[in-house]
């Protein structure tokens, strides 16, 4: 058994703006998919624009704490505390801003008719913190665990690759493209003009 | 994709109540409502402060849960420590772990999701039957049976849906509907009814037909 309050999670500022709050992560839940978000300040992006096509997955978005302005399939809807959003549909386009300081949307999803399987995305969202302070070792290691559960998840392969280049381990970098690549050729396009790969570019067995 | 909206938009107070025979806490399913496939997600409320908003119980087939404090104050305890859970507690239990939560103060409220690790969810004829038993006492025969009727085409050869359905029957004074059930419930699983029905007050209408008797001597 474990207890946390929603403001004791970890939180990982993202790139976009939003925060992420690992729930799921948090307590090593394995059965389903859970997790919180907060906003940096009134008006930031809380829920970020997506849609779910590729995982297939069914998503509540519950208003835990605050307001929010969610927009789904272009209409904007504004919820308060206990309100929710059922995306059933997963090629709708949805996000959200925070409308209150202290907002907290709760994000529950998967997909219907499957066992749960833990997204690679969190992975690479638990990896940004180490990434953005340049640990590469503790970037890689998130990565890796990731990958044992799906071993061949392109994705996650090539942006292993990419800490791999920044971290100095060349050889495993290479690797780990090539497979990216050679699973999803689309990466190799990718790889060509990311500076992630300024190192090893010019390496024999680089993606062209 | 079914004819289904793409998305809806709903707050836990518009939900239907459903307060329950044994405890005092009161179900208001979100997932039932939603028609969300993924895992279990319900919305549990203690109504006054005492009241049960979590029902004492363990999760002996495999259930993984998340307990989230919405609304008010929960005295939880899980296994054997009991602690205080103000709105934005989150807690996880995992499946044979002992866990009840108590209101601190009227109206607290809980969302509670879960699934079994490993398991494409089925949605448990258990939310089916909450409503049936409740729409029945709530005098609203017909509700509840639709509700039993779902129940039953989702696991037709369950042994637990043609018991429920007998008792539903029996409560309701069907007693031919009601023997019915419970012949079609011992050919499915003769052990376990047998281990239920004899104290079952449920079943009390039906207990002195000659018919009873013969299917459980």
């Amino acid at each position: 058994m474990s207890v946390v309050h929603v403001d004791e999670l970890q939180a990982i500022e993202m790139p976009d703006g939003f925060v992420w709050r690992p729930v799921r992560r948090h307590f090593g839940i394995r059965a389903f998919g859970v997790n919180a978000y907060t906003a940096l300040e009134p008006g930031g992006q809380i829920v970020e624009e997506h849609i779910e096509s590729t995982l297939g997955h069914e998503e509540i978005y519950f208003v835990l704490r605050g307001r929010a302005r969610f927009t789904v399939d272009g209409t904007e809807h504004e919820l308060g505390p206990g309100q929710l959003v059922f995306v059933r549909d997963p090629s709708l386009k949805r996000s959200a801003v925070a409308l209150d300081d202290d907002t907290v949307v709760l994000a529950l999803g998967g997909k219907p008719g499957e066992p749960h399987t833990v997204s690679a995305w969190e992975a690479m969202f638990a990896a940004v913190p180490a990434s953005r302070e340049e640990r590469w070792d503790e970037a890689i290691a998130i990565h890796e665990e990731a990958l044992t559960e799906q071993p061949d998840h392109a994705a996650l392969l090539y942006n292993l690759a990419c800490m791999e280049a920044r971290g100095g381990r060349h050889v495993d970098a290479l690797l780990h493209l090539s497979r990216a690549c050679e699973l999803e050729p689309k990466w190799a396009a990718h790889a060509r003009t990311d500076s992630d790969f300024a190192a090893i570019r010019h390496e024999p067995g680089f993606p062209v | 994709m079914s004819d289904l909206p793409g998305y809806e938009i709903l707050s836990i107070d518009d939900l239907d109540r459903y307060t329950t025979t044994q405890g005092s806490q009161v179900l208001r399913p979100l997932r039932r409502r939603l028609g969300f496939r993924p895992f279990g997600v319900n919305v549990w409320v203690g109504e006054s402060a005492g009241d049960h908003v979590v029902e004492p119980h363990r999760e002996p087939e495999g259930t993984e849960e998340l307990y989230v404090v919405v609304r008010g104050c929960a005295s939880f305890t899980v296994l054997d420590e009991t602690f205080d859970a103000p709105a934005g507690t989150l807690v996880h239990v995992p499946p044979a772990t002992f866990r009840e939560a108590t209101a601190q103060e009227a109206g607290t409220t809980v969302l509670a999701m879960g699934a079994k690790e490993g398991e494409a969810f089925e949605p448990g004829a258990w939310e089916d039957f909450f409503v049936a038993y409740a729409e029945l006492r709530a005098g609203n025969a017909e509700r509840g049976r639709a509700a039993m009727q779902e129940a039953l085409e989702r696991e037709p050869d369950a042994w637990q849906g043609a018991y429920n359905a007998a008792c539903f029957e029996a409560l309701a004074g069907e007693t031919e509907a009601a023997l019915a059930h419970l012949q079609r419930a011992v050919e499915l699983d003769r052990r376990e009814v047998q281990r239920y029905a004899p104290d079952d007050s449920d079943l009390d209408s039906i207990r002195n037909d000659p018919r009873y008797t013969e299917l459980l001597p």
